[in-house]
């Protein structure tokens, strides 16, 4: 009794220091979720009585179907591009024992410092037939001119390629790093019985990295699902009309911002939530990367431990 | 004794060596193919460093990475330091003191969160880690209708307050705090401080924060990366160019400018292309440099600590 009125206060001064997260989490986490919800039903100029069935005009909306099959055809080439090519690079990596690999992880690192406004700039010259540093080879492939390039049709390979250059760099030195946990006794071990460089890789290190591997996955696909920044950039800076509502978010802030009709915009936020949070969900409960969390509860450990003190008793 | 031991010599040596040609292609072909893609990835830096040493003319026809001279750095910089009544010095102040902000409540309500679930016994901390999860796996653009929302009700648009507190929540800090917490410090020491008439701020303030300084790093070190470059959500939040981050600073000199779109028309001051690459590096080099010091956290702290060294 005494001892629980002792842990009374006690907990209540870590609850006082929890809070200020747990504000920014209410906050900015769960508040914004339920004003897009309380939003949904309102009144516009697509929707003039209000109601739920906003969802069904979002689904109905013209533009709705290009968008999808522009952020498809994006994530067909970047979520399998990114994965296959950070996997064989880190394998290549970690097997690779020249001195100089650590200037090469260096370089590797250096496309993850250009994103957003700054990755439009270079990708516009790197494609830019008169500016490029590979003009060289433009011009020999027969490229002379921008247009060439910059259309419409082909923003889903450029975009794909802007995405899978700006992350692939962080993510080999992500897998490179996951690949130093693998115990040197298990690789020896594999040599030893005989394994080649390529059965090592594909046989024992890729099965041991698998739940980062996956991790990687779920969080190319989630934030490639809601590319805006590039596209956007490209359509109202450098080449007007090029992508115009070309994603799902450009289609969101379009709904919001040109025709301040914030109830179908919420509609279409909650809708692009759902596979991000299925996916989140997926590598917390079916991998095993936070089972540190999922399956060590308090309840659960304290079965452990009493299940031990049983044992040695 | 030493003529058999010569004569054996070369056959031991000869065998391994008709083995290690075998290899050594397979090497050689994976070597080539690393340097290509590290050459690959340093290239666009490299043509956004030398382009501001050239003028707008050279940069179209000299070899793009050809360095033309150091005076064109300044010119680049006396150019944009005149644009729109000096804005990029504003743009820049904006940044730091964004992003400043940003990093200290995000690593301080971060490192407080993950040292009251590894050493509290409070109660649903499950979910409370489960939510955090969900909120890191999430990417932030999902969210920034909603927060529109959220901000207008509360009349913050165009308030830097918008920015500096929506990104100052750090669930990726916060679980990597508890992850430290749990590894770092055993809970005996916490039980046998509260033993000695510790307070729970004192376990933080005496026990805790001073073997944490690895982790305010890290924390530091994630919080700077994700925010120094943040695009979406200032140009969402912040309306007047006064207000802006050197990001959408940079977007705005697309636009406004013809320094890649020659139909925006001539501005007063010339923002051309060595400008724009200028305020480009401006955005990119502080990044690169805290990338390159900090290599290894960055790979531990991206795996959020679930490898064990």
């Amino acid at each position: 009794m005494s001892q629980g009125r002792l842990h009374k206060p006690k907990n209540l001064l870590m609850i006082v220091m929890l809070s200020p997260y747990l504000l920014l989490l209410f906050l900015f986490g769960v508040l914004p979720l339920i004003m897009a919800v309380i939003n949904v039903p309102s009144k516009s100029p697509a929707n003039p009585n209000g109601g739920w069935h906003v969802f069904k005009v979002v689904l109905n909306d013209f533009r709705l179907v290009p968008a999808m099959w522009h952020v498809l055809g994006f994530m067909a080439i970047f979520v399998p591009l990114m994965i296959f090519f950070v996997v064989a690079m880190s394998l290549m990596l970690d097997a690779n024992t020249a001195p100089w690999k650590k200037y090469v992880r260096l370089a590797y690192i250096v496309p993850a410092c250009i994103s957003g406004s700054v990755a439009v700039l270079l990708w516009y010259v790197l494609l830019e037939p008169t500016l490029s540093p590979f003009k060289g080879l433009m011009h020999w492939m027969g490229v002379t001119q921008a247009i060439q390039i910059w259309r419409t049709s082909n923003l889903t390979f450029i975009l794909a390629f802007m995405a899978f250059f700006a992350l692939a760099g962080q993510w080999i030195l992500i897998q490179f790093g996951s690949l130093q946990s693998i115990s040197t006794e298990v690789l020896e071990a594999a040599r030893v019985d005989g394994c080649s460089q390529v059965q090592l890789a594909l046989k024992i290190k890729l099965p041991l990295i698998r739940k980062y591997v996956i991790y990687m996955g779920v969080l190319v696909f989630a934030g490639g699902l809601q590319i805006f920044v590039e596209p956007q950039l490209l359509n109202s800076s450098v080449y007007h009309g090029i992508a115009n509502q070309w994603s799902f978010d450009q289609l969101s802030y379009s709904l919001a911002f040109d025709n301040g009709n914030f109830g179908e915009a919420s509609a279409l936020s909650l809708m692009l939530l759902v596979p991000s949070l299925i996916g989140a969900l997926i590598v917390i409960f079916k991998t095993d990367m936070f089972e540190d969390v999922t399956l060590k509860s308090g309840r659960k450990m304290k079965k452990e431990a009493q299940a031990r003190e049983a044992a040695q008793a | 004794m030493s003529i058999d031991f010569k004569k054996k010599l070369p056959v031991s040596v000869a065998k391994p060596k008709r083995k290690k040609r075998k290899v050594s292609i397979g090497h050689y072909a994976v070597n080539v193919w690393l340097i290509f893609w590290a050459v690959l990835s340093v290239i666009p830096m490299l043509w956004l460093v030398l382009a501001p040493s050239k003028t707008d003319r050279e940069v179209s026809y000299k070899n793009p990475l050809s360095f033309a001279s150091f005076h064109g750095y300044v010119r680049a910089w006396k150019n944009l330091q005149d644009f729109n009544s000096g804005v990029l010095a504003r743009w820049v102040f904006n940044s730091l003191t964004y992003t400043v902000a940003i990093v200290i409540i995000a690593s301080v309500t971060a490192s407080l969160a993950g040292f009251v679930i590894s050493a509290s016994k409070i109660r649903f901390k499950k979910g409370f880690l489960i939510s955090t999860l969900i909120m890191m796996l999430v990417p932030p653009v999902a969210l920034v209708i909603p927060l529109f929302i959220e901000m207008n009700k509360v009349n913050l648009i165009d308030n830097p307050f918008s920015v500096i507190l929506i990104s100052s929540l750090y669930p990726f800090g916060a679980f990597l705090s508890y992850i430290y917490y749990s590894n770092t410090i055993p809970p005996e020491i916490y039980e046998s401080a509260r033993l000695d008439g510790c307070s729970d701020f004192k376990l933080y303030t005496r026990i805790a924060f001073p073997l944490s300084y690895p982790l305010l790093a890290l924390l530091a070190f994630f919080a700077f990366v994700g925010n120094w470059g943040n695009y979406f959500m200032p140009y969402i939040m912040l309306q007047s160019p006064t207000n802006y981050t050197l990001p959408v600073g940079l977007g705005a000199l697309f636009f406004s400018t013809p320094a890649i779109n020659p139909g925006n028309g001539a501005t007063s001051v010339p923002i051309l292309k060595p400008e724009i690459a200028l305020a480009g590096i401006l955005v990119a080099v502080p990044v690169m440099i805290v990338f390159l010091i900090s290599q290894k956290r960055l790979i531990r702290g991206m795996l959020a600590g679930s490898i064990k060294e």
